[in-house]
């Protein structure tokens, strides 16, 4: 399907549709290229500061198989075995080429591939990532739109204070709080634990639903004062006023025109807000007994598995990524004005 | 900008806040009125005139440790903010001065950590490369070393392509002299905000970590660790996490508050904010209200 | 090229044939705006920042208001349309719309008379069009909105509107964003959004003040062709009497919020009653003023020599 460019053919509507398609295409790719400019050298250098915390921490397997007392022999024979007697960057390539075809490694604890490992781990905290992310973008919007429309009233106050009192709670205390309120107290949720949704929409979200809570505060929080802020410069953007002047109602003034601006910095800082979201998966799953990837790092990390931990880490490193590309897309299309070169 | 923080009434009480609880770490181990690692037969008791907020798991007293702790999470987010500081502030400023290649590798870093979950990173870094509080707080300082990295560039780059500092480089002036004398009074509230923001952003890490029980040998009390052992005895002693968790989101929120006022009185929003102040002082004076305009 | 006659369809031949007949005194009875004495304040500072102001319009006229900036020209219309910034307001005085006081509208009667029967253009075109959405589809809102009619016959008018406010390929401007667009065009844009639901008023509010001379030109032109095809009333706003000269028939002088000197605009030019009206005149005089008076000459050196 070429676009039909001969001067002859005066279907002018057809060529312009098409010069249209091109130019919307185009944005997307350039959007797409830059992301990616960005993300590939984000890639490279966290993989490699990965690969090296094995040779920065002096870990080996044969402490852990091996024990404290073993014999230096012993202990070159298991190394070899593991092939860490090569030069560093032979094994980082022979690593990082390994990633690249998702093969993350045999754990050092128990031989057992980290790829399917991680793999169990990261239905349950994708689960929860995402109901948690759903709450913080539900909550987030309707609070700051709610304190944006009625700024300076005193329910523009409540929202405020509200979004500042959530955003000092860390996960962690939230997750306390919650399992001492809703679990214990209150036994309306069970305090622990993860059943697939395979095996019943209710229970799964019945356990993940408190961890996601916990999660999702600090995504609220950021997400609706960012938002309220965002909106508020909106609204005193001249093309309101050009708006109003043209005879457009209030409401459709803000769901047109305001909350589409509005919408691009609240987008921006939901892709910032996702590493830490991952991160705090760390703690949450701790607190809610579930075996997820978080907990699958903290374990491994204090067992000193070496190539478990750095799996989970590229693992988070890639979710990061590719959720970043998506939100910048998403911007492209939603405030093209931001994404030309400034 | 000291004086005009504490002018305003939330400048007031985030620094008698902060004041108070840098008290309780300095004081807090001479405070404590028992031996926060004595363990006793009573455990898991309730609030009490010997134990006023009651025994942990092992029969030690809950106010001790609580008091013991509080010195390793306020030294603990001080190392993780003046960490960010140094490492992000140093290479922000000179980012703009030392050329394109060094401009290029640290905004490239920059980029990096600030994508790396970094609660996930810190656990493994932390985990993997020795157990102590200390290093562990110079990783996470590290790890939240771009907001200084950035903060401290934007402004520096601001005043860069200002024309007075334009016209000092034209009549000669160094690098080092530029930076002294002009950047310096510039990135400084910016700074200043980040410094505040990332001191309650470390009092989140540590207690996170050492929640975790990552960073710190066991006996010793932590907040983050007084909160572990309660989750556990939830079912017993409910409240238990309350003071340590209050008192936690309490710094943090001081913190915040302090990052606000510092944002408030200076630049351009400080200006307007002493505007509306007049704005508002002449309102209330007149006695009938004024209606809004149409829009 | 096809006039704007044939686009719109709406011509006030009228007006028209009375205008050429007579430019000095309004004659038509039904005043479409009417400005009486209007004096506004500034609540927060307890001060008064216009001090009466009286114009009438009727349709197809143009009444041009002069001064510095700060001297309450832009207060002024934005009383007009109900836009004042917070805590200004109408303290005195009243203003009529096609009729209407415009004192106890509602904010839905507001909405119903905007882009309707009054709209406005003003400086710098780029930032009152969303950055976030086509240009063309801004348009074609406004269209749809007020008039009601469907998508696609919102987008063939708002197409045959860009065509007719003279803008060349509009089919490919209807697609593009406000950031992709020269000032010129995005001028010409803003004056096809502001006219799409057929207004009665038209303010321009310093409309062509950050354009280069030649585009400013042309989008004056535009303006007096409008007027001249569809009976639409202008205000004109500038701090530049060349502009409003080329336009109205009647000009205002203000200076700090105060009308120094009102008239038709020969008359105002030609003999000056207020000093500063004389300073203004005489300011222009030295970059060759004489031009304007006789708007339809191309301002080249050779034709104003032969004028």
């Amino acid at each position: 399907m070429t676009t039909t460019e001969a001067p002859a053919v005066p279907d002018v509507r057809r060529t312009v549709a098409a010069a249209r398609a091109r130019h919307t295409v185009g944005r997307v790719l350039v959007t797409l290229a830059r992301s990616i400019a960005i993300f590939v050298p984000v890639f490279l250098v966290a993989t490699f500061v990965t690969f090296a915390l094995r040779a920065l921490s002096g870990l080996s397997p044969a402490r852990i198989q091996l024990g404290e007392d073993a014999t230096p022999e012993a202990i070159a024979r298991i190394e070899e075995q593991w092939g860490l007697n090569r030069p560093f960057l032979v094994q980082y390539g022979d690593w990082f080429n390994g990633v690249l075809h998702g093969q993350l490694g045999t754990s050092w604890t128990n031989g057992a591939d980290i790829s399917t490992l991680i793999g169990l781990g990261l239905g349950v905290s994708l689960s929860v990532a995402t109901f948690a992310l759903l709450i913080g973008v539900v909550a987030g919007f309707g609070l700051g739109t709610l304190a944006a429309l009625r700024r300076t009233t005193w329910i523009d106050r409540a929202v405020t204070g509200f979004v500042t009192a959530i955003s000092v709670m860390p996960a962690f205390v939230v997750g306390i709080v919650l399992v001492a309120v809703f679990a214990v107290g209150l036994g309306l949720f069970p305090s622990a634990g993860y059943i697939p949704a395979e095996q019943g929409f209710g229970p799964w979200l019945a356990h993940i639903t408190l961890p996601a809570i916990a999660l999702s505060f600090d995504v609220v929080a950021d997400v609706a004062r960012q938002l309220r802020s965002s909106l508020v410069a909106a609204y005193s953007e001249n093309y309101v006023t050009g708006a109003v002047v043209r005879g457009l109602s209030p409401r459709r003034i803000f769901f047109r025109h305001v909350l589409r601006n509005g919408l691009g910095p609240a987008l921006a800082t939901l892709g910032l807000k996702f590493p830490s979201l991952v991160g705090a998966s760390v703690v949450t799953e701790w607190i809610f007994g579930l075996q997820g990837f978080g907990r699958f790092a903290n374990d491994s990390a204090q067992a000193g598995d070496v190539p478990a931990v750095q799996g989970v880490l590229v693992v988070s490193i890639v979710l990061v990524v590719v959720f970043n590309l998506v939100v910048n897309l998403v911007l492209a299309r939603v405030t093209p004005a931001s994404q030309r070169g400034v | 900008m000291v004086r005009r923080v504490l002018a305003l009434p939330s400048g007031r009480i985030a620094v008698v806040v902060l004041v108070l609880v840098a008290f309780l770490a300095v004081l807090g181990p001479v405070l404590a009125p028992q031996n926060p690692l004595a363990t006793s037969a009573d455990t898991l008791t309730g609030t009490s005139g010997a134990h006023w907020l009651g025994t942990d798991y092992l029969g030690r007293d809950v106010l001790s440790r609580l008091l013991d702790g509080s010195r390793i999470s306020v030294l603990g987010s001080l190392e993780v903010a003046l960490t960010a500081l140094v490492v992000g502030a140093v290479p922000g400023i000179l980012s703009v001065y030392l050329g394109r290649a060094f401009e290029w590798i640290t905004l490239r870093l920059a980029d990096t950590l600030v994508a790396l979950p970094f609660l996930l990173f810190a656990v493994a870094v932390i985990a993997l490369l020795g157990n102590g509080i200390s290093q562990a707080m110079l990783v996470t300082g590290v790890l939240v070393s771009p907001l200084f990295y950035r903060v401290s560039r934007a402004a520096t780059l601001s005043v860069a392509r200002s024309q007075y500092v334009e016209a000092a480089v034209i009549a000669g002036a160094s690098v080092g002299w530029v930076v002294r004398r002009h950047v310096w009074l510039k990135v400084l509230p910016p700074i200043a905000v980040a410094l505040a923001q990332t001191i309650g952003v470390g009092f989140v890490i540590v207690s996170s970590l050492t929640f975790l029980g990552i960073g710190v040998q066991p006996p010793a009390p932590t907040w983050g660790g007084l909160l572990a052992s309660d989750l556990a005895y939830l079912s017993r002693r409910p409240w238990a996490p309350l003071a340590p968790a209050v008192l936690i989101m309490i710094t943090v929120w001081a913190c915040n508050l302090l990052a606000d006022a510092i944002r408030d009185v200076s630049g351009e929003a400080g200006r307007a904010l002493v505007n509306n102040r007049k704005a508002r002082a002449n309102r209330l004076d007149k006695a009938e209200p004024a209606p809004a305009g149409g829009a | 090229m096809t006039t704007l006659s044939e686009k719109l369809h709406v011509v006030d031949v009228e007006a028209e044939a009375e205008r050429a007949e007579d430019t000095s005194v309004a004659a038509d009875p039904a005043p479409v705006l009417s400005v009486r004495d209007v004096r506004i304040s500034d609540r927060a500072g307890d001060r008064e920042i216009v001090h009466g102001v009286s114009f009438v319009l009727t349709p197809g006229r143009a009444v041009g208001i002069v001064g510095e900036s700060g001297s309450g020209k832009t207060l002024t219309c934005r009383a007009a349309l109900g836009i004042l910034p917070a805590h200004f307001e109408v303290s005195a005085g009243s203003i009529e719309i096609d009729g209407r006081d415009i004192a106890g509208l509602s904010s839905a009667e507001w909405t119903a008379l905007r882009g309707a029967t009054i709209s406005a253009v003003f400086q710098d075109p780029a930032s009152y069009l969303n950055p976030s959405i086509r240009v063309g589809a801004q348009v074609a809102e406004v269209i749809r909105v007020k008039k009601g009619v469907k998508r696609g016959e919102a987008r063939r008018q708002a197409i045959a509107l860009l065509r007719a406010v003279h803008l060349r390929d509009p089919e490919l401007v209807y697609s593009q964003y406000s950031f992709e667009l020269s000032g010129g065009m995005l001028q010409r844009v803003l004056i096809a959004a502001a006219i799409a639901a057929g207004p009665r008023i038209l303010i321009a509010d310093e409309a062509t003040t950050a354009l280069d001379v030649t585009v400013q030109a042309e989008i004056l032109d535009l303006l007096a062709d409008l007027r001249e095809e569809t009976g639409l009333a202008l205000v004109v706003v500038s701090h530049d009497l060349a502009v409003v000269a080329q336009l109205c028939d009647e000009v205002l002088v203000l200076r700090q919020g105060e009308v120094v000197e009102q008239g038709p605009t020969r008359q105002v030019l030609h003999d000056p009653q207020h000093e500063y009206t004389r300073l203004l005149i005489a300011e222009h005089e030295q970059y060759g003023l004489d031009k304007f008076l006789a708007p339809q000459l191309a301002p080249t050196p050779d034709s104003q020599e032969d004028a």
